[in-house]
């Protein structure tokens, strides 16, 4: 009973302290301001996504509509390269949540024979560099960072205050443990912040209608999140504990989060950037550029077995055959040797990549925010994996392109209605009209 | 004044807590100085290595023809300014290499912040991580607790019992505070200097000059609000939480809620609808690899009377080379127009933002802290501009080398590699000037306040 009556307290105290009540409220405003953003965000991606979609659908259905009116089958390779290919990472519907590195990449790309994943159309949206160093007010930010100043603001003249007016001994005299009284107290400030943002976890949820559809990704983020708040709370608490003054447990409190938020992913950063100098990606020009102007210096004997080497199958089609071999369309199939060079380099960019997300994974020990800050991005799947994934799509769709494009010039295959929708099927291009 | 600024220097002095934090400081600054050196002369080796590495190539191949070299085209790495190592600013978002070739204007790629995952955001642990967020709370907390330690204890009292006035005892304690500031400036300053020995110029000097000066207003705007707040609220726990609270909006909330309201008043277009506006201008132009072209048709009849030959054969030129270059100036002018639209968006966006130090000096500081160190987005442009302008250039000279024959490696060879020239920072200042300003004012206003107010406050 006696731990409630302090828990009550507390609210009264809370609601009668405009200071608190001002902070706590910014910060409330702040949320619906950063989700705000996170669904302007969203929003934005999906007009985007809409618009190219119209461009290819307007393409299909001129296909369609060719098919009711042709007399013979025409060239496959001809009418196909019409079409415009996309490959699209639609936002997921967490996104609101964690913008995390979502403006740091590009979420769609067109796909032609001659298209790698470090193309010039993979790059990130047209922004204001100096708007994204300074960054958005996004959700997750909120949380991992901002959350913690407003549990100090809330909470550092716990103690400190009676210790301030020397009346702590009648606390002591009145309730008996300090420690408990502290704990109560404190408790109902950290049940107000958990409160509060999952009130904000299931809103965008629910909006989005997500909360069946990303259960576990929901799930993950409520015990990511709850695990913040209590650990960020054990280490104010044990402050308060051992600190005399509300002057020094609020500077002591500053400064734990300036070494947990700042200082060390920070030095981390600056370790890893020393570690791994950043990338000017030379193997992938050199791919891009002297690799394929050799490629293009190859006789045509030459680049046929290479092709051959890449596609055995190719060995069956007609231009393969001694007695049809076409040295211009051998040649205008160079980019399937291209693309297996590109893929190359860029298997060694991702391998370093990788070996420094290795480095940065080695940190978390110490460095708990990159942990926490990733973990949560990668639920919102706005993290670097999201767009390797990302990125191992169009791959794939680069891939399967120039596998198609290759076999129908050599065997100068007809377009037929089941390829058509075949084609459609591969490349996600079945629109519901 | 003198003797009460002797004694608080005295006092910090003496006391433990804070020679250690002084101690950590000096140290911290001198690590990630010096490091934040090493990790730029480190990526100044790796940048210096990759353009050698695409000139060397240039110098090796075996150029066809000059269009053909063209389209093989060359590489611009951004490179890195020596303050780089004090204040990154935006060159870990932005891309660092640009492809340079005929027929296109190209943006820049590969940022570092796209290849790996996400560490810190606030930044690598650079000075400016350091004088930006650091520094300043510490100062905060040492400018807080000098005056109202004062007034609690009483000892106020016995001071202007004693014959001071209030206004000197605060304005002592203002530049007491303010002094260890600069003491760690100058140290953060000296290190550079040291290190950096062999890069410097007077161009960097002068940026290293107005940075700390930038940095010493900011600090000075600080500990003014943090005493003038203590001096208005009676309640010193108040007090500590607004200024708190007040540094936490400056630095965090306001840049974000700022920049994304500035996106939202100037908004850009998508990179979709930038490029089909392009290519539709673009297709209006001279089409150089399409022969059916009625404008091609056009300027092989203009170049037919020009030279006085009735067809392409006779003429002594390679008609090829002028089309290319037509094709090209077309282009420039669809890019110019774009890109230029664009670029022209991006400055109005940060010219608005920098209006944002009205309400918060942290915005301010911060434009002239990246400016300085060669790394804000006005820099970026010009280095934007300057590949642009090689990238023209070096199309042109292939293109009338194609119209006039007779090109052999020398020729090739003979084409200069992308040279950067940083800019001097005198070229800028007009674009600072507002930022300057600012910060100016918000001191003097500041120390005004502060001096009204302790001629209205009674203690005794």
């Amino acid at each position: 009973m006696r731990l409630l009556n302090v828990f009550l307290y507390e609210f009264n105290h809370f609601r009668k302290n405009p200071a608190k009540v001002i902070t706590y409220l910014i910060f409330v405003f702040a949320c619906i301001y950063s989700i705000y953003n996170g669904f302007d965000l969203q929003k934005k991606q999906q007009d985007t996504i809409v618009s190219i979609e119209q461009e290819a659908q307007n393409k299909v259905s001129f296909i369609a509509n060719f098919f009711g009116n042709i007399q013979s089958q025409p060239d496959a390779l001809e009418v196909l390269g019409y079409i415009p290919i996309y490959t699209i990472k639609p936002p997921s519907p967490l996104l609101p949540l964690g913008i995390g590195q979502a403006e740091q990449y590009g979420f769609y790309k067109k796909i032609t024979t001659w298209s790698s994943t470090y193309d010039n159309d993979m790059v990130e949206e047209l922004a204001n560099p100096e708007r994204l160093v300074n960054g958005n007010i996004d959700f997750s930010f909120l949380i991992l960072f901002l959350l913690p100043v407003l549990l100090i603001i809330l909470t550092y003249n716990i103690r400190g205050f009676e210790q301030d007016f020397r009346f702590e001994k009648l606390i002591s005299v009145q309730f008996g443990s300090i420690p408990k009284w502290i704990f109560v107290r404190f408790m109902f400030y950290v049940l107000l912040l958990i409160v509060t943002v999952l009130f904000f976890i299931f809103f965008v949820a629910l909006v989005n209608n997500a909360l069946f559809t990303h259960f576990h990704q929901i799930g993950s983020l409520i015990l990511l999140l709850v695990t913040y708040i209590f650990s960020f709370s054990f280490i104010f608490y044990f402050l308060i504990l051992k600190s005399h003054g509300s002057s020094a447990i609020a500077f002591k409190m500053i400064s734990a989060w300036l070494v947990l938020c700042v200082i060390i992913p920070g030095a981390v950063h600056q370790f890893v950037s020393m570690t791994y100098p950043v990338n000017y990606m030379t193997d992938y020009l050199d791919a891009n550029r002297k690799e394929t102007y050799e490629v293009f210096d190859l006789p045509t004997d030459s680049i046929y077995l290479e092709l051959i080497k890449i596609y055995p199958d190719l060995f069956s089609t007609k231009y393969a055959q001694p007695n049809h071999i076409n040295a211009k369309m051998i040649r205008n199939t160079t980019y399937a040797i291209v693309n297996e060079i590109n893929k190359v380099s860029i298997e060694k960019i991702e391998k370093q990549n990788n070996s420094k997300n290795e480095l940065i994974r080695a940190s978390y020990w110490f460095n708990p925010l990159a942990y926490m800050q990733n973990k949560w991005n990668s639920y919102t799947e706005t993290d670097y994996y999201a767009y390797r994934g990302y990125r191992m799509d169009v791959q794939r769709y680069i891939d399967q392109n120039i596998e198609r494009s290759v076999f129908q010039a050599w065997d100068e295959i007809k377009l037929t209605k089941e390829m058509y929708d075949d084609f459609l099927k591969t490349f996600n291009l079945n629109f519901k009209n | 004044m003198k003797h009460i600024l002797i004694n608080e220097w005295k006092g910090f002095l003496r006391n433990r807590v804070f020679m250690i934090l002084l101690f950590i400081f000096i140290f911290s600054l001198f690590l990630t100085t010096y490091l934040g050196i090493v990790q730029n002369n480190k990526q100044i080796q790796a940048q210096k290595e990759a353009q050698e590495h695409i000139s060397e190539q240039w110098d090796k191949m075996d150029h066809g023809n000059p269009h053909q070299s063209a389209h093989f085209g060359s590489y611009a790495f951004k490179p890195t300014s020596v303050l780089n190592s004090i204040d990154e600013g935006i060159n870990s978002i932005t891309g660092n290499v640009l492809r340079l070739e005929g027929h296109r204007q190209n943006d820049v790629m590969f940022s570092e912040a796209s290849q790996s995952l996400l560490i810190s955001k606030f930044g690598k642990m650079k000075p400016s991580l350091l004088f930006q967020f650091i520094i300043p709370l510490f100062l905060i907390f040492l400018s807080f607790n000098s005056y109202t330690q004062e007034r609690d204890t009483g000892r106020l009292k016995l001071l202007l019992i004693q014959g001071a006035s209030l206004k000197k005892i605060i304005f002592s304690k203002i530049i007491s505070i303010w002094l260890i500031g600069l003491v760690l400036l100058l140290f953060a300053t000296c290190i550079q200097l040291i290190f950096n020995l062999h890069q410097l110029n007077i161009d960097t000097l002068f940026r290293l000059i107005l940075l700390l000066i930038s940095y010493s207003l900011y600090y000075l705007i600080l500990i003014n609000l943090t005493i003038l707040l203590s001096v208005i609220f009676k309640s010193s726990t108040g007090a500590l939480s607004l200024t708190v609270v007040i540094w936490v909006m400056w630095v965090v909330f306001l840049p974000k809620i700022i920049g994304n309201t500035v996106e939202k008043i100037v908004p850009l277009p998508t990179r979709v609808e930038f490029q089909d506006e392009m290519d539709k201008d673009r297709a209006q132009g001279i089409d150089g690899h399409n022969p059916s072209d009625n404008r091609r048709q056009e300027l092989e009849q203009a170049t037919l009377i020009k030279y006085g030959v009735n067809s392409l054969s006779e003429l002594p030129v390679n008609f090829r080379g002028i089309l290319m270059q037509a094709d090209e100036e077309y282009g420039n002018d669809v890019w110019d127009k774009h890109f230029g639209t664009l670029y022209s968006q991006l400055q109005t966006q940060k010219n608005i933002y920098q209006f944002s130090g009205i309400i918060n000096p942290f915005a301010s500081l911060q434009s002239l802290s990246m400016g300085t160190a060669g790394t804000d987005m006005f820099h970026h442009l010009y280095f934007l501009s300057q590949a642009e302008e090689y990238r023209r250039d070096l199309i042109k000279k292939l293109n009338n080398k194609w119209r006039d024959g007779n090109w052999d490696k020398s020729f090739f060879n003979s084409i200069e590699d992308f040279h950067y020239n940083v800019p001097s920072f005198l070229m800028f200042i007009g674009k600072y000037l507002l930022d300057i300003v600012l910060l100016s004012l918000w001191s003097v206003i500041l120390i005004f306040l502060v001096k009204y107010l302790s001629k209205k406050t009674v203690i005794l």
